[in-house]
């Protein structure tokens, strides 16, 4: 049952892919609709399949094609992996609905069809990596993973900011290919098997730098600071439904494969997990200290995703941390909080993706310093929007809270069991946790507050009209999806087989609407409904106008101040004057500006060092063959000599 | 959810809300007696809200749903938060109520939605007020999950009414340490209930305003609605300190006799609260915004000491 499922879902994909370049580059919007539909039917096939795992609990190998009995291509649907291609299939159905009227939007004719079918090409190779059952398998199709996004990346070539963005995640995403390549060579080397399964002999010296070289691989891939730099590019260069596709799903497949590493194939010990949880503790506290900054939506959006994979690798480093130290229930419950957050930033990361780029075909901007006023304007969008918002700012009783208890509820349990020196490196992860957690709810009050509420600040917000119908029903499925995982999340987990020691969110919900209602009610029928609509009061100004409201930038202002010193600006105060001894001033430039610390100390050092590297190698290539025939020369004759030392 | 919990529950959230608004008005006598003044009535704050219910809502042409429904989405997120604390009488949890997690993040639920309704005017003051009021919260968080990890770790549990119920078996703090993490708590609750050196619940004037500038463009039953949210916030968080560190007269089994002296007990260890709260006030000045963080610095610095205290010793 499974298999049939699961290939004829693969068959759907194909023909999603095939369709459209069977039209060529004529721009055909009926082609573009079959290939969306084949999107979402296989997007149903799949999420119907992998329950069916989930609920039974029995894996379902799938042999595709064996050439050697060494090498294969096989796959696999256990619990694990069903979870992840319930949570792409979920996503894709959703952003191929949205994509539907969205792709009529953008411009570039005939390549939108290609888009679809390139789109599709994505979707299959990331349901393929999740379903490898070997690291051969894994690593071809995480390659293919790699490239087709990067063909999405760079849809709207024209821009220079795209061309930019594309190139760096071209180098970067490769480099996560290399490494990921790397570790599974060394796997190979270490144990013989490129089957993903448990090391027996874990005495071979080369499985720490393989587990080193698949966490590198896999940490860039999720956007783990330092390596994370792509994301803030690649994501607001891309169309909206590809940036929700490569944040809210891509980025999980990376942390498939750290999960999947580390359960099948390591047995990780405590510094491991210690390694994974400063990680992701940098990276959630500075992903979203960054974000509070931004004010591109979707850069924004993009530095959240860093925050919030941080958090997932807090998670899955606890659990290790746990494991290691023989607490094996607490390390589960850690290792679930970990999973449901990747599928909670799933759901709510592309719903806020897709609502903001309702909000960008509607505004022409992707700046929330020139929107405002959007909540009269695109009620519905608002709305999504706002559950994404309250989501992602973990309020209860939505689905992001529940699985930050879950960490929140493993740290605070673990703390009295563990020694000394464990309990310290808990407490730190434990405050900067609560401090990002803290700050993200400020971040999507900016947000929401600078997008959709008070006076719009463009004639195009100014302008600006809901969306088409398809554009708020791929987006309000998500949403559904946010408020029931949230809500039912202790049912869920019962059904699942889990009983864990969480408060039962349904009860908690009840209570909340239940109290809104009654304070609502009460006053509706005891109080006078009497209201009258005046102008906000402005210190005596005739008129409000926009620019007297406060802006995202000045929302952020207070943060900035307090963590000014992560943020690194750099003054700049250069004056002139016109006489020698500095009296009589003339003219000058002063400024502040923020340095792209990781960018600036980091990336183009090494990027610069490569060139010099490349440069210096460039020299003995010179295009002379006299020069060649002195290189082959001087080989044989160090060929011969060291053959007669050895001899 | 069983018959004792509903009858606790309606019992509790009455007792609140009866009580939350003398303390803000106590708050306010005791100032105006260390300023020599007379200061308003005691029953002066019942009789604020009762005077707004009755007054004609005002809304801003560019305000959105948002100031329509926060109101009571926040008052209804406090009073289920005020369910986690009980003030005179703690049953049996039901459900995962009285998560220590869940209480902190219900408060966070009501400051999205304050922080909102303050931008969503347009009013530059609603701005600042929100932007101060979340960048603040953002620096204290990581000081109060300390705090509440210093907590769960003495009383060994995650849960408000086991916490209760275990410091309810002895008339006094159960360990000397719960004293430091009395003063952290202190600290907190001067924070979440935005009064002097923080904020001034006083001034109208943009310089200190913070709560009162997200409130500033609320009129009528919206505005009562928020000040009493404000109010039951303050008694939640008293009473969450007070039956922690001076638990004598709480009960853990249901009478009518001993439910009743037990609330008359809470009244006046909260009065008494609120008074010290009142000196506090008096005595100090408002603090520069950005001197804040070095305040939960310290209050970052007593949790960690009562954890260093409970781990080594």
């Amino acid at each position: 049952m499974v298999p049939l499922l699961f290939f004829s879902a693969l068959l759907m994909l194909v023909i999603g892919i095939l369709a459209p370049l069977a039209a060529g580059g004529r721009d055909m919007r009926s082609v573009r609709i079959l290939s969306l539909s084949c999107t979402i039917l296989s997007s149903l096939i799949l999420a119907a399949a992998s329950l069916i795992v989930l609920l039974n609990g029995d894996s379902a190998t799938i042999p595709l094609c064996q050439p050697t009995p060494a090498i294969g291509i096989v796959f696999s649907l256990d619990r694990l992996a069903a979870f992840f291609t319930f949570l792409i299939a979920g996503i894709s159905g959703c952003v191929a609905v949205y994509s539907v009227e969205y792709f009529d939007h953008l411009p570039g004719s005939g390549r939108r069809n290609i888009l679809c079918g390139a789109m599709n090409l994505f979707i299959l190779a990331m349901v393929l990596v999740v379903a490898s059952a070997t690291t051969v398998s894994f690593v071809f199709f995480w390659e293919l993973m790699a490239a087709s996004s990067f063909f999405l990346v760079m849809y709207e070539y024209a821009n220079e900011e795209t061309r930019r963005a594309g190139v760096f995640y071209f180098i970067m995403t490769q480099l996560s290919t290399l490494f990921v390549f790397l570790g599974i060579i060394a796997l190979f080397a270490g144990t013989g098997s490129f089957a993903i399964s448990p090391i027996i002999l874990s005495s071979s010296p080369l499985i720490l730098p393989a587990f080193l070289a698949l966490f590198t691989g896999f940490s860039i891939k999720a956007g783990i600071i330092p390596f994370h730099k792509w994301l803030p590019y690649a994501h607001p260069a891309s169309p909206s439904p590809i940036s929700a596709l490569m944040s809210g799903v891509m980025l999980k497949v990376a942390v498939y494969g750290l999960i999947r590493f580390l359960l099948d194939v390591f047995s990780p010990d405590f510094w491991w997990g210690a390694l994974i949880l400063a990680a992701g503790t940098v990276s959630a506290v500075l992903g979203i200290i960054y974000a509070v900054k931004e004010h591109d939506i979707k850069g924004m959006l993009a530095y959240s995703s860093i925050e919030n994979v941080g958090i997932i690798f807090i998670g899955i480093g606890l659990s290790v941390i746990l494991n290691a130290l023989n607490l094996p229930a607490l390390a589960t419950l850690s290792l679930l909080g970990a999973l449901f957050h990747s599928l909670n930033h799933a759901l709510f990361k592309s719903l806020l993706f897709l609502s903001s780029g309702s909000v960008v075909h509607a505004t022409h901007t992707r700046d929330i310093e020139h929107m405002g006023g959007l909540a009269r304007r695109m009620p519905y969008t608002s709305a999504l929007f706002f559950t994404g918002a309250a989501a992602i700012a973990a309020l209860p009783p939505l689905n992001g809270f529940v699985s930050e208890l879950m960490i929140f509820v493993a740290m605070f349990s673990s703390i009295p069991l563990v020694d000394p020196f464990v309990k310290v490196l808990l407490f730190v992860t434990l405050a900067l946790f609560a401090l990002t957690s803290a700050l993200s709810a400020a971040c999507f009050v900016k947000a929401f507050g600078s997008v959709f509420l008070a006076l719009p600040r463009s004639p195009e917000s100014e302008d600006a009209t809901e969306v088409s119908s398809l554009m708020i029903v791929g987006p309000a499925i998500l949403a559904a999806g946010c408020i029931i995982l949230g809500i039912f999340s202790f049912q869920i987990f019962s059904l699942a087989g889990f009983n864990l020691p969480l408060p039962d969110m349904f009860l908690v919900g009840v209570l909340l609407c239940g109290t809104t209602v009654l304070v609502y009610g009460f006053l509706y029928f005891t109080t006078p409904h009497a209201h009258r609509v005046s102008p906000t009061w402005g210190c005596g100004a005739s008129a409000q106008k926009p620019g007297s409201e406060y802006t995202g930038f000045g929302f952020s202002e207070p943060i900035v101040t307090i963590f000014s010193s992560v943020y690194r600006t750099k003054k700049k105060n250069v004056r002139h004057f016109y006489d020698a001894k500095e009296c009589l001033f003339s003219d000058g430039i002063a400024g502040i500006d923020l340095i792209k610390v990781f960018e600036e100390y980091l990336y183009i050092p090494i990027a610069k060092a490569a060139c010099r590297t490349s440069a210096a190698i460039a020299r003995f290539q010179n295009g002379c063959l006299d020069t060649y025939l002195l290189y082959v020369f001087v080989t044989v004759v160090a060929i011969i000599v060291f053959l007669g030392w050895s001899a | 959810m069983n018959g004792e919990f509903v009858a606790y529950s309606a019992i509790n959230t009455l007792a609140v809300l009866a009580i939350a608004p003398l303390y803000m008005s106590l708050i306010k006598k005791v100032k105006a007696w260390t300023q020599g003044r007379q200061g308003p009535s005691l029953f002066q704050t019942y009789a604020n809200l009762a005077k707004l219910l009755k007054k004609e809502v005002i809304y801003s042409p560019n305000s959105s749903r948002v100031t329509r429904v926060a109101p009571s989405i926040t008052l209804a997120a406090i009073l289920v938060a005020a369910l986690f604390v009980p003030l005179a009488y703690v049953p049996a949890p039901v459900g995962g109520i009285g998560n220590i997690i869940l209480f902190l993040y219900l408060f966070a639920l009501a400051r999205f939605f304050m922080a909102l309704t303050g931008l969503d005017a347009g009013s530059p003051f609603g701005g600042m007020g929100s932007s101060r009021e979340m960048s603040l919260a953002a620096v204290i968080e990581p000081v109060t999950i300390i705090v509440f990890a210093a907590l769960a770790f003495v009383f060994a549990s995650l849960n408000i009414f086991d916490m209760f119920v275990i410091s309810a078996a002895s008339a006094f703090p159960v360990t000397p340490t719960l004293i430091l993490l009395a003063i952290s708590l202190f600290i907190i609750l001067i924070v979440e209930t935005a009064r002097i050196p923080i904020d001034n619940p006083e001034t109208h004037l943009e310089l200190t305003m913070i709560h009162e500038g997200m409130i500033l463009e609320l009129s009528g039953k919206n505005l009562a609605l928020m000040e009493l949210a404000a109010a039951v916030k303050f008694t939640v968080l008293s009473a969450l300190l007070i039956n922690l560190v001076l638990p004598f007269g709480l009960v853990t089994t249901f009478s009518v006799a001993g439910v009743l002296a037990a609330l008359l007990l809470f009244l006046i260890k909260g009065a008494v609260l609120s008074g010290i709260v009142g000196i506090f006030e008096s005595s100090m000045a408002k603090m520069r915004f950005f001197r804040l963080p070095s305040l939960f610095v310290m209050a970052f610095f007593f949790s960690t000491l009562t954890i260093i205290i409970e781990v080594f010793a």
